[in-house]
């Protein structure tokens, strides 16, 4: 498995969810929600996804986040977990 | 000119009429590239860019862009984001469209959210645009600026208005009538110098001249849209009905000429279609049920806005609205 830095995972989610949201990069914290505090529609969330795993597939070839666990993704917490479980940590 | 892209499998009537239309349109010198399986018959010899899946009217709109990523409405968006198509068009599942252009286009940079952006017919006026008829159920204030800005641009694009006059639907034409959303999105349009704002219009507004485009949530323009609908088909078959009667015949026949042509403004195939404002690319959505007809103009619509480059001229303009 490729090793990854939560703190890089954080990074990346914060910095792609804050340019698909037109939002301030210091507004996405982890125990955010993505639709109750952020505002984030089911779109959005998928243009998320799609943007993560071009991102991820640099560090973990393949990458992708399957479809059936899309709805169990609530917070900032549960994206940057579901990358850092497919990196093995 | 690169083609349009037209989603073959899309919509009630798909593929005869979308195929009828797409055919009539490359004949009136249109170019056109079909988006279907690749057993697809009766193509008139238009080229053809295969997809084996098709997004259902019922399919999860997100959702399924990722789980159907051969399909034509998909395959569509990715031809435009390709270079392989200069716009798109498609009279299928209208959230799917919205999510298939958004994700594989993108956004303009600085663009919140798209909206859709609808002609509502003004008997014997250019039609007014509605935005967002339905892509956004919930907004916020400062997205309905954006959707002024962007349905301005629209306007002037479309239909040569060059300070089309912008209204906030709401329930009164006061400054401090409506909501909470409305009542700032109303302090946000005064003081927005990038648009011809002119207050606050009621829905009764929307089918006369005077608002040329009306903003709103998507959750309340799409209701006003469907309402709209739904009145002049009752309004028109209730008349029809009347007409039909023993004793009025005669008369019915002398006024034909003129309720015909009224009868084609209302038409919805007459229209061209709603427009994604905000998308990077040109992308169309017909209503479900259209016809070759609807086709046709809405293809044409397509081929107007790339060429009018509506996509550059909305990239400038927020842009610059972004600079305030």
């Amino acid at each position: 498995m490729a090793s990854i830095e939560r703190s890089q995972v954080v990074a990346t989610v914060a910095r792609n969810l804050a340019e698909i949201l037109e939002i301030d990069v210091a507004e996405v914290a982890e125990d955010k929600s993505f639709k109750d505090d952020l505002g984030a529609d089911s779109i959005a969330l998928i243009e998320l996804v799609d943007t993560l795993e071009q991102e991820f597939s640099t560090t973990l070839d393949g990458f992708a986040f399957d479809d059936d666990e899309l709805e169990t993704l609530i917070t900032v917490r549960d994206a940057v977990d579901y990358v850092m479980r497919a990196h093995g940590a | 000119m690169l083609p349009v892209a037209v989603d073959a499998m899309g919509g009630d009537r798909a593929p005869g009429e979308i195929l009828a239309g797409a055919i009539q349109a490359a004949e009136q010198g249109v170019p056109v590239v079909l988006v279907g399986p690749e057993n697809l018959e009766n193509t008139g010899g238009l080229p053809l860019i295969v997809a084996s899946e098709v997004i259902e009217m019922d399919d999860d709109p997100a959702g399924s862009v990722r789980k159907k990523r051969d399909s034509t409405l998909v395959r569509a968006a990715e031809a435009v984001r390709d270079g392989k198509a200069s716009a798109m068009i498609s009279a299928g599942n209208t959230g799917a469209t919205m999510a298939s252009a958004l994700l594989r286009m993108g956004r303009i940079k600085g663009v919140q959210r798209p909206a859709i952006a609808t002609p509502v017919p003004v008997p014997g006026g250019t039609p007014t645009v509605l935005l967002d008829a339905g892509a956004n159920a919930e907004v916020q204030a400062d997205m309905l600026v954006q959707f002024a800005v962007m349905g301005s641009v629209y306007a002037t694009k479309r239909y040569g208005i060059q300070k089309p006059k912008v209204g906030l639907l709401s329930i009164g034409e006061e400054p401090g009538k409506g909501d909470t959303l409305r009542k700032e999105a109303w302090e946000l349009l005064n003081v927005c110098p990038h648009i011809n704002f002119i207050g606050n219009v009621e829905g009764r507004d929307i089918m006369t001249d005077a608002v040329d485009v009306v903003v709103t949530d998507g959750f309340t323009g799409n209701v006003v849209l469907k309402t709209l609908e739904g009145t002049l088909k009752a309004v028109i078959g209730a008349l029809f009905g009347a007409f039909a009667q023993e004793e009025y015949k005669e008369h019915a026949k002398a006024l034909m000429p003129a309720l015909l042509p009224m009868y084609a403004t209302f038409d919805p195939d007459n229209t061209g279609g709603a427009v994604l404002l905000g998308i990077d690319g040109i992308c169309i959505i017909s209503h479900g049920s259209s016809s070759a007809v609807a086709m046709v103009n809405g293809i044409k619509v397509a081929q107007e806005m790339v060429q009018t480059d509506m996509v550059g001229a909305i990239r400038e303009a927020i842009a610059a609205s972004a600079t305030e």
